[in-house]
């Protein structure tokens, strides 16, 4: 195992992170404040409880959830396909590392990136709301699991495009909706019956459902489900990584 | 000298079809300076990309100081440094950043002593904590060898290193290549400057069209082949080559006013003297005398045009 390149590139797409710290600290802060702004206050004046919590808070964790996929994918996807674009990933391929090292620096960066804006948007809500996380460890478990499975999968989109717009076309067309309407902003109970049997078949809603769980002690789905759901996600990606590693494709010619 | 890069018949076929190299064997010998020739398209990209494990070989095999480059590849990758035809660098990143960056790649710890010296060797340490874009072209070339130099290679891969580069730095390139040839590196570039290869390498292997045409000891190549023209420039311009001169061969230019001679060098007699003798009884004076030696680039545009008919 060569553990200084999978060091060199963490350290490398990290630097990039803090490059940008501005820009990367206050932007998820700016719009977690207007979230909190217009769902919370202007709609959630309306809108007194949701299982027993107060709806400022009740988003809270699809807030966390949507922001932390959407920096998960975005960050791994374009930490992969910028040295692609720009022809410096000769030197990943021409240095002694496997594709497993190289994985390992760009999603492990872009998760760590996840969750750090993650973490600065639950420091945000604490401003605007009270909260009490019934289960932490729980609540932590489910968050790096979905940091990591998530800049997994958005290393397979950065290595599966092959321009810009292929690498925004996943996440703007699939991911955001499903998680909009995965929960993030209501309880699935809120809708009509057939849109609850719908919406079970949104992958997201599951994940939002156990980390709304971790916080309230309240779920939509069992929250063992929601485990499993995230935990095969999580192995689904690191299959396809596996794939992508013995084949090569579309790295080596 | 023993063999540092070994390659056996080594095919490579693109998923559209092209074959780009059709069967290359060639074993390059440790510490010294081979120019790879070829016209654009040839396969010398794909043939260091092969070796580099930049590009997957279709058949055959490569080994680089012993270690096969499939199944021993990280002990095969570890002596390569490969500096591409490309300016492929990151733009916002500092030089030293840069060339740190790639010798961590390369498993090495840090070593800021080594790549204070590698820096300073390509003049580029005053630049250490430069952004890359802010560099000129030629700086930025010298980046990418000083990342390529980063973590000691025994093997040195320069894809076109003076391409686009001024007269002056091209000199520079020439002397660092000759230096590190003296640390013991095994150096393999390729060029579309024939001049460059003349200057600098040991021997000098032709590719066109994905085949190795020769490869050559510089020197030899340039003796077997070597042509050399006596040029006579005459007093008075001549319409004609006098009858008793036809068994020279001789050809007439610059409108009669001077006589070319062909001749081998190698031959055991180049019948110079008794040419000249036969000129002057010819009645025709003699003004100056030239001599012009074949360059290789002749030599390579003989080769690819003979290859190609």
């Amino acid at each position: 195992m060569n553990l200084q390149a999978v060091r060199s590139i963490y350290y490398f797409e990290m630097a990039r992170f803090f490059r940008t710290f501005l820009q990367s600290f206050i932007s998820p802060v700016i719009s977690t404040s207007l979230y909190f702004v217009v769902f919370g206050t202007a709609i959630g004046s309306r809108i007194d409880q949701v299982e027993g919590v107060s709806y400022g808070a009740f988003i809270v964790p699809g807030l966390i959830m949507l922001t932390v996929m959407t920096q998960g994918i975005s960050n791994a996807s374009f930490g992969i396909y910028f040295p692609k674009f720009i022809g410096t990933i000769y030197e990943q391929l021409s240095a002694p590392v496997n594709f497993l090292e190289i994985v390992l620096g760009y999603a492990g960066a872009a998760a760590t990136k996840a969750l750090f804006i993650g973490l600065v948007i639950l420091g945000t809500s604490a401003f605007f709301v009270d909260l009490s996380i019934q289960h932490p460890l729980a609540m932590a478990g489910f968050l790096i699991l979905t940091c990591i499975s998530f800049a997994l999968f958005g290393f397979i989109i950065g290595i599966w495009a092959k321009n810009f717009e292929q690498l925004q076309l996943i996440p703007l067309l699939i991911v955001t909706p499903l998680v909009f309407l995965g929960g993030s902003f209501y309880s699935i109970s809120m809708l009509p019956p057939i849109w609850q049997t719908i919406t079970l078949f949104n992958p997201v809603v599951y994940l939002i459902s156990g980390f709304r769980w971790a916080f309230f002690g309240t779920a939509d789905v069992p929250v063992g489900l929601s485990l499993l759901a995230i935990a095969g996600f999580c192995a689904l990606c690191m299959a396809v990584v596996w794939v992508i590693f013995r084949t090569g494709w579309r790295l080596r010619s | 000298m023993t063999a540092m890069v070994k390659i056996s018949d080594l095919r490579k076929i693109y998923d559209g079809g092209f074959e780009a190299l059709k069967g290359v064997s060639l074993e390059i010998r440790e510490g010294e300076i081979l120019a790879l020739l070829g016209p654009n398209g040839a396969g010398k990209t794909t043939l260091i990309s092969a070796v580099c494990g930049i590009a997957v070989p279709t058949s055959g095999t490569i080994s680089v100081g012993g270690h096969d480059t499939i199944t021993d590849y990280r002990a095969a990758r570890q002596l390569i440094g490969l500096v591409p035809q490309e300016i492929n660098l990151e733009p916002f990143q500092k030089v030293m950043d840069a060339v740190r960056f790639s010798r961590g790649l390369f498993g090495c710890k840090r070593d800021d002593a080594l790549l204070e010296r590698i820096l300073r060797q390509l003049s580029l340490w005053d630049k250490r904590n430069a952004k890359v874009n802010e560099l000129s072209g030629g700086m930025k070339r010298r980046v990418l060898i000083a990342k390529a130099l980063s973590h000691e290679p025994r093997v040195l891969f320069l894809d076109e290193p003076t391409a686009g580069v001024d007269v002056e730095l091209r000199r520079d390139m020439w002397d660092t290549v000759a230096q590190l040839k003296a640390d013991g590196v095994t150096i393999i570039l390729t060029t579309h400057y024939i001049e460059e290869a003349e200057a600098i390498a040991d021997r000098v292997g032709v590719i066109a069209k994905g085949e190795l045409l020769l490869v050559e000891e510089k020197a030899a190549l340039m003796a077997r082949m070597g042509r050399k023209e006596l040029i006579v420039d005459l007093q008075e311009p001549v319409a004609e080559i006098p009858e008793a001169l036809a068994a020279y061969d001789l050809r007439l230019i610059e409108d009669g006013r001077a006589l070319v001679y062909t001749y081998d060098t190698t031959a055991d007699r180049t019948g110079i003297t008794n040419l000249l003798a036969e000129i002057a009884a010819a009645g025709l004076t003699l003004r100056d005398i030239r001599t012009h030696q074949s360059s290789l680039e002749d030599i390579f545009v003989g080769l690819v045009k003979e290859d190609a008919a």
